[in-house]
């Protein structure tokens, strides 16, 4: 608890925490004082000078910028005096000389501060005769952002997010005095993964978002508190949405996760569930090889028959489940029961052949917290690019080391979006991780100093597949060695939204629900090997794509040999295209339940809108299906799901009661005692040739991406990069076209130089529609 | 008294005082020979806080109090303002150019005390010719020993870096000026922190005028009390005078204060061109309100001035004749204002804009009624009272220093200014 | 496009006498406007890449400062003061002369690039109200009349350098302040002539 002081704020004594700032410490005691440009989350920078009070002090009254002025014991404070009064009216006159009469056609109109602080205090009429500063209208700063220069307060709430925030200051003041702008470079856009967040803290219209610009006004919109289901972060967000349609989500600031702010994809990925691709209906396979619309009792009739006749055939061991990832924990949790109980397989996987050890991902040593950074000493970061696959987590570990001073090491195949801020950074070929793990651990040579800063706890790590040809078992030893180390804590870390509830929920080989041993079975890699062997004969898949999305390339050969597939899904694509049946399902925002995010969190996600056409909640078309399959379940309805999730011991705390009303937005952690886990072999084995790092970006050809028509134009095209002295050995310059070819196959693609590359190693961003497969070996040529 | 400190050498040897040759022939650099010697680093703070010698940048401030606040965490900075850029004010100039031994020898034995090895010379853009000469000074002072590693085989190092501004007024200010020697926009920072405790690169730095560390030599050599011995109590030392406007002789003019203005304008400065009537004149740079002839016989003092409703500030005295269209003057200054805001308070950037095209539309000829009154109104939204000294809504003093002018031609001319309204007279000088 | 070898060493000495390279901005930017004549979104790449700032972030501090231009400029800037001072004493007029003079209005530049006409707050030379400075180099003293001979000299002669002490000599009055010895630098071009852009004095 942090020390309390009493000040006298506008005659009345109240008790406030010490050291926080004055417009904070009014507002906890029920005082609102205006302001534009102070945000919590953000230092104060007192330009707005609307949150001027008066203080008194031993040379009289002044004037002073709430939000530049910490509160001391005794401190008298007035915030609505004359002298305030008229001080905060001048302001709010000065703001208004130059600011357009556009409301009724502004976006901002109805949530505007400056619209309500000039209702509240404004000035009846302008005295202001001359002219107002002109700009042309709005300009697009990016894909995604539009900026109108006439209606900005110049409050710098933009400028410092993306300097002080998000790190990447694309967008600063230009000129100076009463010509001052915010503005772009000419000819770099504001391409940020956060831009988003910047329209949202605007306090004015002068930023708005391209998919919500002129859609609705506020008043029209229906909110509901969720949680973004973009990655497994775990954002508190609130989804609004108008006449059943979302038409924007907000970030909300709770402090265990996202502290307000949201990543571009999780913020704008909701345009694909409204994507004219989505599936409204059934599909069956006809006769004529076709799939064709159908009822949901003829879809589910012929689903449940063909898994039944494999079963009948070749034994329950011949069908498997993959998917689960995206779903919430009461469908995660009615596929398990379907797949393990009903048809009695013990092969599922919510993993995609990216991800990590089962036990490392459910219960994994020294399981730590996001919030655990905030104490960090030192923080070891050996795992994915955190801006390209867990954006806001990123942020998270850039405010530990960039405003709390944190020690931040920095463990990567290439450079990432942590390195500005990183104190140590260290590379490596993507295969000589184990061996370069014995060397870090042992502080060899250059890594004595990498190895002193892991010594100074509190130390969070956080460990991942930095890609996707690594090894996965490196992962886990890493977290082994960071486990060891003093005052540490671990997060294990992969991108999939749910992933953790899914496997909480059993949806993995040998891990029942709640965290428990079961049988084993098939992974994702084994599942996919026995279709392609008939081993395994019928598939069910559940919002997963294998085929474009294992990074093994092979997936979409496999599943085409199997006898017979049904597919719960959004949309088609290359994994159920050639489907025996497809059924539609409703997805985020669609459906009530919780999700799991990577510390272990619960969290409820809500529903808003109406899934379309025929699409039903997946633990529905589950039910429906187990009963076809001669088990009927007590109650196919979520909630009753998520009552028997209560049942699992690490989730003794969560229910939705207590997640609705109980906790607030925190959530609540699924504790549960450590598994046993064992660090397993690292493959050590690299070729002589080249090195092939496999990792994700942000925007890829997911359908998050590809089914939204704003982010649909962002996913870059697909580059090899070469380090400079490969390439000049291979005789090869930026732009040449060279032929990758790797485990899976060959490809041609454009080359860059990329120096921040070990020699001998290349890069390939995964999932941009080029694929070799993910053996870390690979050659490349000059295309002829 | 005819005290002379910081132009005697210029003033004897007008042909080449701004070289070392003649800077060390007239016994420059031998008060810092004997100081790294005898003296040490507390014993010139204790010196100069004796001299109780204020600094001439137009605050006012103590130098002695301000170096005692300096944070003990290493490294520490030494600052040179100068960025001279009150309109009126060109005394820095004369002194950069034609002595910047004195300064440089200054900058040395203030860095010795202050436990500074790397100092900064901060000329504001608009004067190369100053800069390069002081640039050359510190050349010559590297060639002989006075700067670099070791000086004079003390062991106590120094860098100076002599570093342009590019144009803003605003950079007088000091954290402004320490924001544009880190790189970046010209923009004053929330005080507290103060630059001693985090100043430049967050680190304590002291920074000072170019005329307050010039005197600094003098200080040392003579000692503080004799310094503290010259001039009225609270404004001791010489100043420099900048002297300009309808004057007959305008110029520099290093004075002990205490004169009378009457002595300053008519004896000094040779009283008013063409013999015309003196109207008013502004005591301390753009930013101070103005003094009529009711005052002629008050003082030149620091506190005097404040006492009436004033400052000494830079020391820039600007004298407006008889024929001065006072709106057009004040017009002038309230452009400069203008054109000078930083734009990162609301009511300097959006208050000192509105008050020009106020006053441009009266000059024009298309005055209101309501004109006065507003005109006051948005003055006291930058500074709430219109009190001396100011109160502000802006973080900086840029913002009430634009209301000088305004409140000034209201309370002595306001019949001119109305009958302008009335009349709606045609522009003018 | 990438600056000549020489520059790039001369920025890398820039950037090398502060203890920050950040503060190197102010500098560089006057080097790169010394390359092209004026600050062109290419130079100001340039001084982001010593710097380690974004573009906008240089642009930003660029456009705070008055003489950092973003436009081409004429081969002559010619700044006329027009602070409290110099209005007293006829800076309007001079300015208008001036303007009239070089056929450009003043804060715009000429179709044929020789003159840039400016009116500029105190440049500090108020004891020789009204003042006007070439490519930054002070004249004090300045009548209308001189003000329209100065530019008739620079478009005549087109001088490769234009000093103070000549400038002062041929159309100057009264000075602020003796000026103690003549000097032979002077500006090249419109940046002040200020050789080592703001870095120490150190012996090279």
């Amino acid at each position: 608890m942090s020390e309390r002081v009493k000040i006298t704020l506008d005659g009345r004594e109240v008790e406030v925490d010490a050291g926080t700032l004055l417009i904070q410490a009014a507002q906890d005691a029920g005082t609102y004082v205006p302001r534009f440009c102070w945000h919590s989350r953000m230092e104060p920078v007192g330009k707005c000078r609307m949150c001027l009070v008066e203080v008194e002090g031993p040379r009289g009254t002044t004037l002073t910028t709430s939000c530049t002025m910490s509160v001391n014991d005794g401190m008298v404070v007035h915030t609505a005096s004359d002298t305030v009064r008229k001080a905060q009216e001048g302001v709010l006159e000065f703001l208004l000389i130059n600011h357009p009469l556009d409301c009724p056609v502004c976006d901002r109109g109805g949530e505007c501060p400056l619209q309500d602080q000039t209702m509240a205090h404004g000035p009846g009429e302008s005295r202001y005769v001359e002219e107002k500063r002109h700009y042309e209208k709005p300009i697009p700063i990016s894909d995604l952002v539009l900026l109108d220069r006439e209606r900005c307060i110049l409050c710098a709430r933009c400028v410092r997010f993306s300097d002080e925030i998000s790190g990447d200051p694309l967008i600063e003041f230009i000129d100076r005095g009463n010509y001052t702008q915010v503005n772009t470079f000419p000819d770099e856009p504001f391409a940020s993964y956060f831009s988003g967040n910047t329209v949202q803290i605007c306090p004015v219209g002068a930023l708005t978002a391209t998919p919500y610009r002129f859609r609705a006004r506020p008043w029209d919109l229906e909110a509901v508190e969720s949680t973004c289901s973009g990655c497994s972060v775990g954002c508190r967000v609130s989804v609004q949405a108008s006449q059943n349609e979302i038409l924007r989500l907000l970030g909300v600031d709770v402090e265990a996760t996202n502290h307000g702010w949201l990543c571009d994809k999780g913020r704008f990925g909701f345009q694909h569930l409204a994507a004219p691709e989505r599936l409204t209906t059934p599909l069956l396979r006809g006769d004529d090889g076709e799939l064709h619309e159908a009822s949901w009792g003829d879809a589910l009739d012929r689903a449940a028959a063909g898994l039944a006749t494999i079963v009948e055939s070749s034994g329950e061991d011949a069908v498997a489940g993959l998917g689960g990832s995206r779903n919430t924990n009461e469908e995660a949790l009615a596929f398990e029961r379907l797949m393990r109980h009903t048809i009695g397989t013990p092969h599922l996987d919510a993993r995609m052949g990216d991800a990590l050890d089962v036990t490392l991902l459910a219960a994994g040593p020294r399981r730590g917290l996001i919030g655990d950074l905030e104490r960090a000493a030192t923080i070891l970061v050996w795992g994915p690019d955190l801006k390209e696959e867990l954006p806001v987590l990123f942020l998270r570990v850039r405010r530990a080391a960039a405003e709390l001073g944190a020690t931040l090491v920095v463990v990567h195949p290439r450079a990432n979006g942590l390195d500005s801020n990183a104190d140590h950074i260290v590379r490596y070929r993507p295969g000589e991780g184990g061996a370069l793990l014995e060397r870090l651990a042992a502080g060899e040579g250059d890594l004595g100093g990498v190895r002193a800063a892991l010594d100074e706890g509190p130390v969070v790590a956080i460990v991942g597949r930095t890609g996707l040809t690594e090894d996965s078992n490196l992962a886990g030893a890493v977290a082994g060695f960071a486990a060891e180390l003093s005052d540490s804590s671990v997060l294990a870390v992969s991108r999939r939204p749910n992933l953790y509830g899914a496997v909480d929920m059993g949806v993995a080989p040998g891990m029942g629900p709640g965290r428990v041993g079961d049988d084993p079975g098939r992974d994702a890699d084994g599942i996919l090997e026995g279709l392609g062997d008939g081993s395994v004969k019928g598939l069910v898949l559940l919002g997963s794509d294998p085929a474009g999305d294992h990074p093994s390339g092979t997936a979409g050969r496999a599943i085409s040999q199997a006898e017979f597939v049904v597919s719960i899904d959004l949309f088609l694509n290359d994994s159920n295209r050639g489907a025996d049946v497809v059924l539609p399902t409703a997805g985020f925002a669609e459906v009530e339940g919780t999700m799991t995010n990577l510390e272990g969190r619960v969290q409820k996600v809500n529903r808003l809108v109406p899934a379309p056409g025929q699409a039903r909640p997946a633990n529905e078309i589950l039910a429906d299906l187990a009963h076809r399959l001669g088990e009927t379940w007590e109650s196919s309805a979520a909630e009753s799901l998520g009552a028997a999730i209560s049942t699992l011991a690490p989730y003794a705390d969560v229910s939705w009661q207590a997640l609705d009303f109980g906790t607030g937005r925190d959530g609540i952690v699924a504790r549960g005692s450590e598994l046993e886990f064992s660090v397993q072999n690292v493959d050590k084995s690299i070729g002589n040739g080249l090195s092939l790092h496999l990792g994700r970006v942000l925007y890829d050809l997911g359908t998050a991406v590809t089914m939204g028509p704003s982010l649909a134009k962002l996913a870059p095209r697909p580059i090899l990069y070469l380090h400079p002295d490969d390439a000049a050995s291979l005789g090869v310059i930026k732009g040449d076209r060279v032929e990758l070819t790797g485990s899976a196959g060959s490809a041609v693609i454009d080359a860059a130089l990329d120096p921040s590359l070990a020699a001998g190693t290349v890069y390939l961003p995964f999932n941009l529609g080029t694929t070799v497969g993910s053996d870390p070996s690979v050659t490349v040529e000059k295309a002829t | 008294m005819t005290e002379q400190i910081l132009t005697t050498r210029m003033e004897a040897h007008p042909a080449d005082s701004n070289t070392l040759r003649r800077y060390e022939a007239t016994g420059g650099y031998n008060t810092l020979r004997k100081a790294l010697v005898e003296m040490s680093p507390e014993q010139i703070t204790a010196e100069v806080k004796a001299a109780n010698l204020r600094g001439r940048g137009g605050a006012g401030f103590p130098a002695g109090v301000k170096w005692g606040f300096l944070a003990p965490a290493e490294p520490h900075y030494l600052v040179i303002n100068g960025d001279e850029s009150e309109p009126g004010t060109f005394k820095d100039r004369q002194l950069l150019e034609r002595d910047p031994h004195q300064l440089i020898e200054g900058i040395i034995l203030s860095s010795y005390a202050l436990g500074v090895n790397h100092s900064f010379i901060y000329i504001r853009g608009e004067y190369p010719r100053p800069a390069r000469r002081v640039q050359r000074a510190v050349e010559e002072a590297y060639a002989a020993g006075y700067l670099g590693d070791d000086v004079l085989g003390s062991g106590f190092s120094l860098d100076v870096t002599v570093h342009l501004g590019a144009g803003a007024y605003i950079c007088g200010e000091e954290t402004a000026l320490l924001n544009s020697l880190e790189g970046r926009r010209g923009e004053p920072r929330l005080k507290p922190p103060f630059p001693a405790v985090e100043g430049l690169y967050a680190r304590p730095t002291i920074v000072n005028n170019v005329e307050t560390i010039s005197n600094i030599p003098w200080i040392v050599a003579n000692g503080g009390a004799a310094y503290d011995a010259i001039g009225p109590e609270g404004s001791r030392g010489t100043r420099m005078f900048s002297l300009s406007g309808h004057v007959a002789r305008p110029g520099n003019y290093e004075i002990v204060m205490g004169m009378s203005w009457r002595d300053l304008i008519y004896e000094v400065g040779g009283g008013v061109r063409d013999g015309n009537a003196l109207k008013c004149w502004i005591p301390g740079g753009a930013s101070a309100p103005w003094f009529t002839p009711a005052v002629l016989d008050e003082p030149v003092t620091l506190d005097d001035t404040g006492r009436l409703g004033s400052m000494l500030g830079s020391g820039a005295v600007v004298v407006m004749d008889e024929t001065t269209n006072v709106v057009a003057a004040a017009l002038s200054i309230v452009k400069f204002f203008s054109h000078e805001s930083c734009g990162q308070c609301t009511p300097c950037r959006e208050g000192t804009t509105w008050l020009q095209r106020i006053l441009e539309r009266i000059l024009a000829g298309h005055g209101r009624e309501a004109d006065i009154g507003l005109l006051l109104d948005v003055c006291d939204n930058i500074s709430p009272g219109l009190r001396w000294p100011p109160a502000q809504t802006t973080i900086c003093p840029l913002g009430p220093s634009v209301v000088s002018p305004i409140t000034s031609i209201m309370k002595h001319f306001r019949p001119e200014v109305e009958a302008m309204i009335r009349q709606a007279a045609p522009a003018g000088v | 496009m990438t600056w000549p070898a020489e520059i790039q060493a001369r920025a890398e000495a820039i950037v090398a006498r502060y203890p920050e390279p950040r503060s190197a901005v102010m500098p560089l930017l006057y080097l790169a406007m010394r390359q092209e004549g004026s600050l062109t979104l290419d130079g100001m790449r340039q001084v982001a890449g010593y710097t380690g700032l974004t573009s906008v972030q240089v642009e930003s501090v660029a456009s705070f400062y008055s003489m950092y231009k973003r436009e081409s400029v004429g081969d002559y800037i010619v700044s006329v003061c027009t602070s409290i001072s110099c209005h007293l004493l006829g800076g309007e007029e001079v300015l208008g002369a001036v303007a009239d003079e070089a056929g450009v209005p003043s804060g715009k530049t000429g179709a044929d690039g020789l003159f840039s006409v400016e009116s500029v707050e105190c440049i500090g030379a108020c004891g020789g109200a009204p003042a006007v400075q070439v490519n930054y180099e002070l004249v004090e003293g300045v009548t209308s009349e001189s003000g329209r001979r100065l530019c008739r000299w620079l478009a005549d002669d087109r001088p490769q350098v234009v000093t103070s002490d000549h400038m002062q000599a041929e159309f100057g009055g009264m000075r602020s302040f003796e000026w103690g010895p003549d000097e032979s630098e002077g500006a090249t071009g419109p940046v002040p002539a200020f050789g080592p852009l703001g870095t120490s004095g150190q012996p090279s």
